[in-house]
């Protein structure tokens, strides 16, 4: 509003009142603006408060940082310090190539054995140390159904006397191809470990509690060259099994071609004549068979049972027939016991002394100390063994003899084996007794 | 008769009697061991409560009887059961799993094991093999 104009005549009173009220405006207005002014004093002064305290958080965060820093610089300079020791020290070498599953890798190769070493007292000879047994058996995977299993007998022997030196002898004891057709049916063929009972396939070598075989498997062939169609049905489900074998061999031969009772030969019959001719001493292959029956109670308790058999041909005019029969029982009772044994009988026929009959038996038993619970040092490694063995020969020898005797386990596959046998014979150079120290390793 | 006879004669004697004894010893310790005993006594069973009209069931009735259980041996069992009896006990680690593939198919051969029972043992050793 403006002020009226001044002029030197004096001012009314409406004129005065008009100024008081511009002047109580203008005072108003005044005091608006100071109260304006102090609150945005406040205001600035509460900002500059705020201002400073962001601007003392972001100095303390920038410390945090550069103190991060600083430590990850530490961290990278102690990793450096150890990538160059680590570098120095072992030399980076690649990763070996894993395969991702082992067991689906088709072909493999493995060796098996066992090795005999001996200390033996024989009747009549000076006690020695030898090598009695390294056998080697190699294994041949081709696939999943398809295996190769072939064993060796390594045997150190003097030379002749007035010859220096030693030979070592290598026998194939077995060489056969199993291929497997179906569930119940296993293909074999080769030079084959035969059914007849179940010494040959399951107890010799280290597998062997003595350190000899039993007489009566002199009887039988361990081995014969032919094929064989085997295997196995389970009956129910709580173990029980039948098993069969069923094989043609070459068979037993004569060594000299006749058919004297003493040229009888159990395995030379291999097909490859000195002469190399490919041929069959005689005119038929012999057939054999084995049934068996497990009958398992629970682990660590079962029975075995088989019978077996093999006939053929022998001679090389093919008019004598050599004819054998096994049976075998195996009993384990708990984890500690264990009883064996086999009955031989074989007969055939001769130009000179007529129909032989032949038979042999066998029992063992096995009873691991440790069954007796006893606090002992080295008596739960311990196991005793006792034996009875029975032959006659047919040609008027009967031969017994009793062994006794211990296993000693080093670990379970290193045997310490000891035994003492008494043995008498109606033949004077079978007589005498015996005593043997073995160290037995399953490999 | 002479003393040499005579000897031989008591040891085939006290040699017969000894095995026999360690026969039968083992055949009782482990027969005796062999079965669980229990000392529980028979569970009773509950009489009917009175003024109810439940029939008690009969103990051989459909809903008694109870349905045969079939037993399956697992692969440790089967292999307790059938590796132990030739040969000490060889332990899973011995081998990696391809080479106990191998070494079954030998074995099955050899012991002549029935195919389902040869593939469970298999599986346990692989389960458990070495490296």
């Amino acid at each position: 509003m403006a002020l009226p104009v001044r002029t030197a005549a004096a001012v009314d009173e409406q004129q005065f009142n008009d100024l008081k009220a511009l002047v109580t405006n203008l005072v108003l207005k005044v005091e608006t603006q100071d109260q304006r002014i102090d609150q945005l004093e406040k205001t600035h002064a509460q900002d500059a408060q705020a201002h400073a305290q962001d601007q003392k958080l972001h100095e303390q965060d920038q410390q945090k940082i550069q103190a991060l820093e600083q430590k990850l610089g530490e961290t990278q300079q102690t990793v450096a310090d150890v990538q160059q020791k680590t570098a120095v020290a072992v030399p980076v070498e690649p990763l070996s190539r894993m395969p991702l599953d082992e067991a689906t890798v088709n072909h493999n190769f493995q060796i098996l054995g066992d090795a005999e070493f001996q200390y033996a007292k024989m009747p009549g000879q000076h006690g020695t140390f030898l090598l009695a047994d390294f056998a080697p058996i190699f294994l041949y995977r081709g696939g999943d159904n398809i295996l190769f299993e072939a064993g060796f007998d390594f045997i150190l022997q003097n030379n002749a006397p007035n010859s220096p030196g030693a030979t070592t002898t290598i026998n194939l004891s077995f060489a056969q191809l199993d291929y497997i057709l179906n569930d119940y049916v296993t293909f074999a063929a080769g030079n084959l470990l035969l059914p007849l009972g179940t010494y040959s396939e399951r107890s010799a070598g280290w597998l062997n509690k003595f350190p000899d075989n039993p007489l009566a498997r002199s009887l039988v062939p361990g081995n014969g060259v032919g094929a064989q169609l085997l295997g196995a049905v389970p009956i129910g489900n709580a173990g029980k099994l039948f098993n069969y074998a069923v094989y043609g061999v070459n068979g037993p031969s004569s060594a000299d071609g006749t058919g004297n009772a003493g040229a009888l030969d159990l395995g030379g019959n291999v097909g490859l004549r000195t002469d190399n001719a490919v041929a069959n001493l005689h005119g038929t292959p012999s057939g054999g068979a084995r049934l068996g029956v497990f009958l398992p109670y629970k682990p660590h308790y079962d029975l075995e049972l088989g019978i077996s058999g093999q006939e053929g041909e022998w001679d090389n005019a093919g008019t004598h027939l050599w004819t054998a029969g096994v049976i075998d029982a195996s009993l384990h009772l708990g984890a500690c016991f264990e009883a064996k044994g086999e009955y031989i009988q074989s007969r055939y026929g001769s130009d000179d002394l007529g129909l032989i009959h032949t038979q042999g038996w066998w029992v063992q038993a096995g009873y691991k100390l440790s069954g007796l619970n006893l606090e002992l040092p080295g008596i739960n490694n311990l196991e005793l063994v006792g034996r009875y063995d029975s032959l006659h020969d047919g040609l008027g020898t009967r031969t017994r003899r009793y062994s006794v005797g211990y296993v000693y386990y080093l670990t379970n596959t290193l045997l310490f084996e000891g035994d003492y046998e008494f043995q008498s014979s109606t033949d004077p150079s079978q007589k005498g007794d015996q005593f043997i120290l073995q160290l037995s390793y399953g490999f | 008769m002479n003393k040499s006879k005579q000897f031989k004669v008591l040891f085939r004697t006290i040699f017969a009697a000894v095995i026999t004894a360690v026969v039968i010893g083992g055949l009782a310790s482990t027969l005796c061991s062999a079965e669980p005993k229990s000392d529980t006594p028979p569970p009773k069973t509950q009489p009917t409560p009175p003024g109810t009209n439940s029939v008690e069931p009969k103990a051989n009735s459909p809903a008694t009887r109870k349905a045969p259980v079939k037993i399956q041996l697992s692969g440790a069992e089967l292999y307790s059961m059938h590796c132990n009896r030739c040969h000490p006990e060889r332990y899973p680690t011995e081998r990696t799993a391809a080479q106990w593939k191998t070494i079954l198919l030998h074995m099955r051969v050899r012991a002549n094991l029935p195919a389902e029972q040869a593939r469970t043992i298999l599986k346990y050793l692989q389960d458990n093999s070495g490296r």
